[in-house]
This record gives C-alpha cells, sequence and structure tokens, in this order.
C-alpha cells in the first residue's frame, strides 16, 4: 500500500470503527512516515468526517463512540512515539467533563465529551454524581482551560451553581472557562448563575468550547 | 413471573460488568445485530406506519435484546439476566389494567389494540417546574377537565424561599409540598378520588420519594409512581428501594422511559427496539402495573420530528399488538404553548399514538424546561383530540400528520417561545385571555380543515 493508500486505509478503518485494524495500519505506516503526519494525514481527518456527519445526523453516537475507541487504541501506539522524538501531541485545549452531584444522567455528557474530543481537545472526564471541588481538584490537576458541567434535572441544576461559587471561594474564578449544559439547563439559567457558556445541544456545546477559548488565547 | 425477591437475589449476583464495557461491549452491538436480525427500517415518507408485520418484527427484535442484555444494576455493577421462558412468561402475566383512584373517580386503564375504536385513556397534566403560587391552581383546572381519567401535577422545586436540590433535605419538604398540593388541588376540583399518576416529579431520589409517599401528605397506593432508569437499561438501587417500598404497599407502579433517539440506541429503528424492550424491562425489573414512554430527539430534544413520531408509533403499536398493557406517551414539542405551532406539533404526536393503539397525555409545550410553561388549555386539546378521533386508523393519522408537519418542521429547530401561564391566564379564575383564546380557536379551525375531529 502506499503512503497515500495507508493513510486513507486509516481514516476508513477509524471512521468504521474498526480499532484492530487501525491498529494494524498504523503499525505498518509508522515503518514509513512520523507519526505526526499519520495523526494529520489520516487520523485528524477520520475524526472530522465522523464529527460533521454526526452534526448532521447521518451516523449516531454508536458510530461516533467506535471511532472515538479506534482513535484511542490508536494514539496509544503514537503517544510515546512522539514523546520519545519530542514532539508533542497537539491539542486545542484542556477540559474536565462531568454530571453533577447527585445527578447520574451520563448520555448527554458523553456525547460532549466525545464531540470535544474529535475536535481536538484533551478531554478529562469524571463520570456521573460529581462534587463541585472534584470539578475543581481535578482541573488544577491536569492545567484545565474548560469546566464543562451537565445536569438533567431542575433539582440537580443547582449544583452547576455550586461549582461557580466553589470557584469563586477559592479565588480560582478567572482561572476557568465554565461551560454549562442539560436537558433543563438553558441560556436565562447560564447567565443567572454567571457561566461562561451554555450549550442547548452537543454541537453547540463543542462550538461555544472552541469560540470562549479562542478568545481567551487571543485567537479568532 | 420472577419474584422481586429473585430480582434483588440477581441485582447482586449477575455477572459482573463494568458499566462502560455493558453499553460498548453488550448493548451497542446487540442493538445493532437485531436491527439487522429483523430488517427494521426508517421510512421518512412513512412517520406513522400501519404495517402490523413491523410491529411485530420490533417486539421480536425487541424480545431478542432484552433476553441477551437484561438490566444493569449501577451499584453493584451486575447484570440482571433472565431466560427466554422467563420474559415470555412476564408477559403473559404482567397486569393488563391498572386501576387508579378511589370512589366516583376511580378509574380503569386498559391496554388498546392499533386502529381501536375504544376511546383511549386521557391523562393531564404535566410534571414541569411550576412555582408554589400557581401550583395549586394548576392542578384544580387539571381536575376540572371531565374527560381527564388520571392526572400528572406540577413539579414543585422549593419550599418558601429554599431551592430545592437533589439529595437535599429541600427537596423532601418540596416532595412533600407537591403532595399536599396535588390532593388538595383536585379536591378544589370536586375530584378528590382522582388518580395522580407521576409521582414524585419534584423529587430525584428514592428516600425524597418514599418520604413524600407518606399518606398524611395524601398519597394513596391508588395513585401511581413513575420509576425511571437511566440509559439504556441500567437501574440503580435508588429506584429499586422505590419498589421495594411501593410493591410492599401495594401502590401502582410505572414504568417511565424516555430512550433518546441518536444515544446508545442509535437512530430510529434502534430507538424503537430499545423503547420496546423498556416493557420487558419494566414488568420484570421495576414491577410495572403500567408503562410511560417519552422517546425524544438527541438533537432537537423534541419528539415531534418524524423519526420520532415513527419511533413512538412503531413502539407503541409493537407493545400494543404483542404485550396489550396499560401503556402510554408523553410527547415534548418544540414550541411554546399558546402558539399555533404547539397545537400542529401536539396533534401530530396525538394521532400518532391514538392510533397505534395506547393512551394519550398532554404533549408538554417548549420541551417542557419552562417554568409556569404548561397550561391547562393544553390539557383540553388533548382530551377534545383524543375523543373526537375515536377509531383513527394508523394510515388516516400517518395522512395527516403528513400535512402537519409541512406546517410545523420548518419551526422546529427555531421555535416560537408562546407564553407562559402568568402571562396568559388570569390566575384567580384560571380563564385564558382573549389572545390566547382567538390562537386555540384559529388553530382548531385550521386542524379541522386537515381533518382533525374534536369533541
Amino acid at each position: 500500500m502506499t503512503g497515500d493508500g495507508t493513510l486513507k486505509g486509516i481514516e476508513e478503518a477509524i471512521i468504521g470503527g474498526d480499532k484492530e485494524r487501525s491498529a494494524q495500519l498504523v503499525e505498518e505506516a509508522l515503518a514509513a512516515m512520523d507519526p505526526l503526519t499519520i495523526i494529520q494525514g489520516g487520523m485528524m481527518p477520520a475524526m472530522e468526517k465522523v464529527g460533521n456527519r454526526f452534526s448532521c445526523g447521518e451516523i449516531f453516537l454508536p458510530e461516533m463512540l467506535m471511532a472515538s475507541e479506534a482513535w484511542k487504541e490508536t494514539m496509544k501506539l503514537l503517544k510515546p512515539k512522539m514523546l520519545a522524538a519530542g514532539e508533542s501531541v497537539g491539542k486545542i485545549g484542556t477540559v474536565v467533563i462531568g454530571t453533577v452531584q447527585t445527578d447520574v444522567h451520563e448520555i448527554g455528557k458523553n456525547i460532549v465529551a466525545t464531540l470535544l474530543s474529535t475536535a481536538g481537545f484533551e478531554v478529562h472526564d469524571l463520570g456521573v454524581d460529581i462534587s463541585a471541588s472534584k470539578f475543581i481538584q481535578k482541573a488544577e490537576e491536569v492545567g484545565a482551560d474548560i469546566i464543562a458541567a451537565s445536569a438533567i434535572m431542575t433539582t440537580t441544576m443547582t449544583y452547576q451553581r455550586d461549582i461557580l461559587e466553589h470557584l469563586m471561594a477559592s479565588g480560582l474564578r478567572d482561572k476557568y472557562i465554565v461551560l454549562v449544559g442539560g436537558g433543563v439547563v438553558n441560556q436565562k439559567w447560564a447567565d443567572e448563575i454567571g457561566a461562561d457558556g451554555y450549550g442547548g445541544t452537543a454541537v453547540d456545546g463543542v462550538r461555544i468550547a472552541k469560540e470562549l477559548l479562542s478568545r481567551r488565547t487571543g485567537g479568532g | 413471573m420472577v419474584s422481586f425477591h429473585e430480582i434483588l437475589e440477581r441485582a447482586t449476583r449477575g455477572p459482573i460488568m463494568s458499566s462502560k464495557d455493558f453499553d460498548m461491549n453488550v448493548f451497542i452491538p446487540k442493538v445493532r445485530e437485531v436491527v439487522e436480525k429483523y430488517k427494521i427500517r426508517y421510512d421518512p415518507g412513512t412517520p406513522c406506519p400501519a404495517d402490523d408485520d413491523l410491529a411485530d418484527r420490533i417486539y421480536q427484535a425487541a424480545f431478542d435484546l432484552y433476553a441477551d442484555v437484561g438490566t444493569y444494576v449501577i451499584d453493584t455493577e451486575r447484570v440482571i439476566q433472565f431466560s427466554r421462558k422467563e420474559i415470555e412468561d412476564a408477559v403473559y402475566e404482567a397486569p393488563k389494567e391498572a386501576y387508579f383512584g378511589e370512589g366516583p373517580d376511580r378509574c380503569v386503564f386498559k391496554g388498546r389494540r392499533p386502529d381501536d375504536s375504544e376511546i383511549p385513556h386521557c391523562h393531564v397534566g404535566s410534571g414541569t417546574d411550576t412555582t408554589e403560587d400557581v401550583a395549586l391552581k394548576m392542578v384544580e383546572a387539571y381536575g376540572k377537565i371531565s374527560k381527564a381519567k388520571t392526572v400528572s401535577i406540577p413539579s414543585v422545586t422549593s419550599h418558601g424561599s429554599l431551592k430545592s436540590s437533589a439529595g437535599s433535605p429541600v427537596e423532601t419538604l418540596a416532595g412533600i409540598s407537591m403532595m399536599r398540593i396535588g390532593r388538595e388541588g383536585l379536591r378544589r376540583a370536586g375530584r378528590p378520588g382522582m388518580g395522580i399518576i407521576n409521582h414524585m416529579s419534584s423529587c430525584a431520589q428514592g428516600v425524597s420519594t418514599i418520604a413524600a409517599s407518606n399518606p398524611d401528605f395524601g398519597a394513596r397506593p391508588s395513585d401511581g409512581w413513575l420509576i425511571a432508569p437511566h440509559a439504556e437499561l441500567k437501574i440503580d438501587y435508588s429506584s429499586l428501594n422505590q419498589v421495594a417500598y411501593l410493591t410492599s404497599w401495594g401502590a401502582n407502579i410505572g414504568q417511565e422511559a424516555g430512550p433518546i433517539m441518536g444515544g446508545y440506541a442509535g437512530g430510529p429503528a434502534g430507538t424503537a427496539v430499545v423503547t420496546t424492550a423498556y416493557c420487558f424491562h419494566g414488568i420484570l425489573v421495576a414491577r410495572a402495573t403500567y408503562h410511560l414512554t417519552y422517546p425524544v430527539h438527541m438533537t432537537y430534544v423534541c419528539s415531534t420530528t418524524p423519526d420520532m413520531l415513527y419511533v413512538v408509533s412503531t413502539s407503541s403499536q409493537a407493545i400494543s399488538r404483542n404485550v396489550g398493557v396499560p401503556y402510554y406517551a408523553l410527547g415534548y414539542a418544540a414550541a411554546g404553548s399558546g402558539t399555533k405551532q404547539y397545537f400542529y406539533e401536539a396533534g401530530a404526536y396525538l394521532l400518532a399514538i391514538e392510533s397505534s393503539g395506547i393512551g394519550i397525555e398532554d404533549v408538554h409545550p417548549n420541551k417542557a424546561v419552562v417554568t409556569n410553561g404548561a397550561l391547562p388549555i393544553d390539557s383540553e386539546f388533548t382530551c377534545s383530540l383524543g375523543h373526537g378521533m375515536v377509531g383513527i386508523t394508523r394510515k388516516e393519522a400517518n395522512r395527516i400528520i403528513r400535512r402537519l408537519m409541512e406546517t410545523y418542521e420548518g419551526g422546529i429547530k427555531n421555535p416560537p417561545r408562546g407564553r407562559i401561564l402568568n402571562e396568559c391566564y388570569d390566575i384567580q379564575t384560571m380563564r385564558p385571555d382573549e389572545e390566547l383564546r382567538k390562537t386555540y380557536d384559529e388553530a382548531i379551525r385550521e386542524l379541522r380543515g386537515l381533518g382533525i375531529r374534536f369533541k
């Protein structure tokens, strides 16, 4: 297979969620090209297509999750080689995401986390039922840019406000972009609690994350 | 049927599995497999199919799915599994009638069939977030709708100046307030025995629900308690605690489930199968005497898009043809109440479920996210259409739905907000203002022109 053919094969394997095939092709490709070329030429176009198809409703969460798993498997092969060569693994920002305290709904949060990954963010998914202090502790630990908190119920959305109040109490409010979302959350609530952004859909959430980060870092 | 004792045993003795493994390696591949095996396809031109064979294939696919997947218990990280024979027995033995309420307000909720000529069970009201100052009036208004057999009471998420948070003591107090308001509102409406079947919308935690269900606050076993799963086919100990309490009390339990179209279930075909499979979970694990479904679109978070109408109509047909339990569906309109778009969306949804052989409930405006966003006029619309369209066939429903969709599909993405209760009702008399009445009358006139009958 030619270099372009291999990259195309990697792209197709990731889109199809075939992690064995994508890993095998990456192993082969490493004999002839550097990791960055593989990522930029085969893997990133794959995830971009997956993200676009998901946004248009052409594919759904299962297909996106399988592609994401294939991406993660191949990255496991590439990361050590990049670090050994002194190359950085490109990312546009770091996000700590979770569902707030007492709320165990995870599907919406999982969709946003996967879309953020495919968009180039480093994502730390804390899971569900996460207290305000745990969000902040993790954000401090990984040097996050964004804290994203999901709440699906009117009785759990108040814990989104807790995150902002904890940040203020610890003098860290300006350090993080705080995004909120979830079934019952709306822009009015986001404004009321002083969140930086609100995403009505998973796709909106990713767009707003990019916009706010770009504004903060002076880009765009 | 497998006993609840045995369910609890399996919850602590079933195969151990991580939640992610359950999703990725069990649930998702199996859904994809049964959709292919039974050749279940979505046709955008047929939001309400009149296809018995399709309905039966969806039922078989759901049966295979549940027999292979079972229910995942979040707290124990184990799977409750069932044999095919156990599921078949459960379907055979499941209650086919549910009794709600007391005295002259008592009613029976029965399973129906597609294209049925029996009046559907008309359930009104909404568990939408409602402020304490108007909640009592809302319930009273719902109770006065004579065609309504059962009611959902508003979710009150405050207690005085305290805002409720899940798991907090305020949630318990708000739940108690909700229960008291619900019973008192129905008493004021002259229907004190009416069954309230959405306990407890105000409470996210089992402990609050159980606390607020003390009969001193107005709760009766002839009401109905909704037990929610987690997406998809998962349950936690908080819910199983409620089941343990409610079965010990002899109360009605409702299995509720709102699979997300585009989520783990995949597209419309997979979501129709998963929605159907929840019925088995409901009978066996949640010990349900009645069933509520509300699948929603992942992007638009409503259920009036053509793919969502397909999901709810086909899964309803699968259940009504093959199980026959008391079953109803809740729709979410994109548009706010008091707008013509709301009535068009609600009309399409109600036609889809009524013709598919299940009970009907008010379509919730504004995706149920606006406080005080539900109006009593929504309930008037539901019952009037439900009675007027008795005997509607799926074929006729599909024809009208397609015409309705032409009017509102363009407005799904950026729907009109409409008005909330405080903006369009006299709260003292609970009468709609002139503008709302005019919009309603115009919508009814236009809907009649499309072939919808009201009674």
